[in-house]
């Protein structure tokens, strides 16, 4: 089976954004890391690979530094990259989805695709819609669980409502992975070394046809957003107190699942 | 000159970074807590290749440079020092004398089972006489027909009396020089051969989850082919295994340091008194200030002796500078990093503790600060 991971090379979430001219931050001393929705992508591709068979080729678009990244997927399993190289530090939703598409039907027809859910960095949930749209394939997000037979997929997601739906379509498809797919292995160190030796195509926007003006939404003014204030004062009865922090600790901080 | 890390390198650094901070960090805090060795967190460390970084993909060995093994005992130390011993010491004293200086029987025979992690393998030197003077050692091999007697013991034996541990290396008397001094000769013992007895020690200040034993030997019989190398190699084998031990050791003090000031630096910024964080009160930023130029050049003078040593070069002097360096940098940093923590910076809850506590072998382990000191006395010509 032939298939392809779209994986972006976003900035560690850990790091401190600094904010640089009016649409840009500053990315020399930063550590940039592959999209960590990505990586279930990437276990996914390469365990179906080792049970049934294929290639796993990863699709990045993105800077100069990408390749480091690339790499990492590379160590993971996946057996080549191909890398389209653009200047700038943000794409239109519209344009990334064309270049990855270029990038893939220039390769070879693709029998499955994977995705992030979305990318930890900008955060517009939008690549594996409008990939999908423009392969006319069908497109799962948020998949869970997956399970890949006889030309078809059977993607779990869990709904926001709190139920889980069981999507069945036909191959080529797009999945959007998220988190619980799988654990994503750790790359052995020799195959961080036989990563190396791996090939990773470079090319431009241009090479495939894209038109970098011709993007439907441009960035034209980037902020920081000043930071919250420090303490919150919870109130009410004891009870109240620890249902409203158990709230703000799952849905404003988000550090309880 | 090129300071850069190959790309290479660098994905060891982030992938063990990665590994450390998911797989170690969460459970660290606990063991060191319980004191308890964990054999299935030690299989995982194999399973990334942890272990035989350095030996040739032959005996199934990552065959990676000896920096590379560096940069990742440096990144377990940053999170975890217990775990950075277990992989120190499996390295450079389990598997290391065997692979440089077994033979093919024997590199074939015990290599392959070190390397992905299955078994651990201790290296016995230190007796409860002879600690800084290898000379006071009691320990003796006498040769009976097609075997080896060993009597002896011996003490804080790092991974010698896991579950997981396949046997030792022991350094014994096998005669008289020339000179009159005793004559050394190495031996590997498989656990479980008669006589021979590893009992776990209890109640460590430090590296409280790594394994560290006391060896018995009692009338212990190994087969000729045991003998490490030749006899009589043993004084050497061993003073060439500690070279590269330091470098270990010195990666732990820079792991360690890094850590801890990470610690500090995040809990400076966030720590706020009299209206600011504590960080913008000069008395602190100067310790945080003075611990990362520390940092700096410990790391400096610790990848130059691995550089040293990845280019077959003469790197002894700069590997007992790296180790002593490294190890007193942790000891200050570690110390500014509590002292920056206030009340917190003493309570388990907080990580710092841990490496306060774990700092303190690394000024005693693999030779002494003082034994550092003359060793480096001596290479300048004092
Ligand atoms: C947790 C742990 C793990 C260990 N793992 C291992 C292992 O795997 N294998 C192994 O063989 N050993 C191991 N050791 C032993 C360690 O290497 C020794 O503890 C160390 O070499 C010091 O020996 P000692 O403890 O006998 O101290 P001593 O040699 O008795 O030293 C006591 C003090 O006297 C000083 N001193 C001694 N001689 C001189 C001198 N000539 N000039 C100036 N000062 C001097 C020392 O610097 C020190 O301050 C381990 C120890 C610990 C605590």
């Amino acid at each position: 089976m032939k298939i392809f991971v779209c994986v972006k090379h976003v900035p560690d979430t850990a790091a401190t954004i600094k904010v640089a001219g009016d649409t840009g931050f500053e990315d020399a001393d930063i550590k940039f890391i592959a999209n960590p929705y990505d990586e279930f992508g990437i276990e996914e591709a390469v365990s179906i690979k080792e049970s049934q068979g294929g290639e796993v080729v990863i699709v990045t678009v993105g800077g100069e530094s990408a390749p480091d990244t690339i790499r990492g997927a590379l160590a993971m399993g996946a057996d080549r990259a191909i890398h389209v190289e653009i200047d700038s530090q943000f794409l239109d939703a519209e344009l990334t989805a064309q270049a990855l598409k270029a990038a893939i039907e220039a390769d070879g027809a693709p029998e499955l695709i994977f995705t992030g859910k979305g990318s930890v960095d900008t955060e517009s949930f939008q690549t594996p819609y409008r990939l999908a749209r423009l392969f006319g394939m069908p497109v799962v997000n948020e998949v869970s669980a997956l399970e890949v037979n006889g030309g078809k997929a059977l993607a779990t997601r869990e709904s926001g409502a709190g139920e889980k739906q069981v999507l069945e379509m036909a191959l080529p498809c797009v999945v959007g992975a998220t988190k619980g797919l799988n654990e994503p292995r750790y790359p052995k160190f020799p195959d961080i070394m036989k990563a190396k030796k791996k090939e990773i195509k470079a090319m431009g926007l241009s090479d495939l046809g894209v038109d970098e003006s011709a993007a439907k939404v441009t960035l034209v003014k980037m902020e920081p957003v000043p930071e919250r204030s420090q303490a919150r004062m919870l109130e009410g009865s004891v009870d109240d107190q620890v249902t409203e922090l158990i709230r703000v600790l799952k849905e404003d901080e988000k550090v309880l699942g | 000159m090129d300071f850069d890390l190959t790309k290479e390198q660098e994905m060891i650094r982030k992938e063990v970074r990665k590994f450390a901070l998911k797989e170690i960090d969460p459970i660290a805090g606990e063991l060191d807590e319980k004191e308890a060795f964990s054999e299935e967190l030690t299989q995982k460390m194999g399973e990334i290749g942890l272990f035989g970084m350095f030996v040739s993909e032959e005996y199934d060995g990552q065959g990676m440079d000896y920096i590379s093994y560096i940069i990742a005992v440096e990144e377990i130390a940053r999170i975890d020092g217990s775990q950075a011993a277990t992989i120190a010491a499996g390295n450079s004293l389990g598997i290391g004398p065997i692979y440089y200086f077994g033979t093919e029987e024997q590199k074939q025979k015990y290599l392959p089972g070190l390397c992905s992690g299955e078994g651990l393998w201790g290296f016995g030197l230190t007796e409860p006489t002879a600690g800084s003077d290898a000379g006071g050692s009691k320990t003796t091999a006498v040769q009976d027909g097609d075997e080896w007697v060993i009597n002896g013991s011996k003490i804080f034996i790092t991974n010698a009396a896991s579950d997981m541990t396949m046997g030792v290396t022991v350094q014994a008397i096998t005669g008289t020089r020339d000179n009159g001094k005793p004559e050394y000769s190495c031996f590997l013992v498989e656990s479980g051969t008669p006589g021979f007895k590893a009992v776990p020690m209890h109640n460590k200040l430090m590296w409280r989850a790594s394994n560290t034993a006391e060896l018995y030997f009692d009338d212990v019989r190994v087969p000729k082919e045991n003998i490490l190398g030749n006899k009589g190699d043993g004084f050497h084998q061993m003073l060439k295994t500690l070279d590269g031990g330091r470098l270990s050791i010195g990666a732990m003090g820079l792991g360690g340091a890094q850590g801890a000031y990470d610690l500090a630096l995040k809990y400076a910024r966030e720590r706020e008194q009299f209206g600011q964080p504590i960080s913008k009160f000069q008395a602190v930023a100067f310790k945080l200030a003075d611990s990362a130029m520390e940092i700096e050049c410990a790391r400096n003078v610790l990848y130059k002796a691995c550089w040293l040593k990845d280019q077959k070069r003469p790197f002894e002097k700069e590997a007992a500078m790296g180790k002593l360096y490294a190890s007193e940098v942790m000891s200050r940093v570690a110390d500014h990093a509590v002292q920056i923590h206030g009340g917190y910076g003493l309570m388990k809850e907080y990580k710092v503790e841990r490496f306060y506590r774990d700092q303190k072998l690394l000024e005693i382990g693999e030779g002494t600060s003082e034994v550092q000191r003359i060793v480096i006395s001596r290479y300048i010509g004092c």
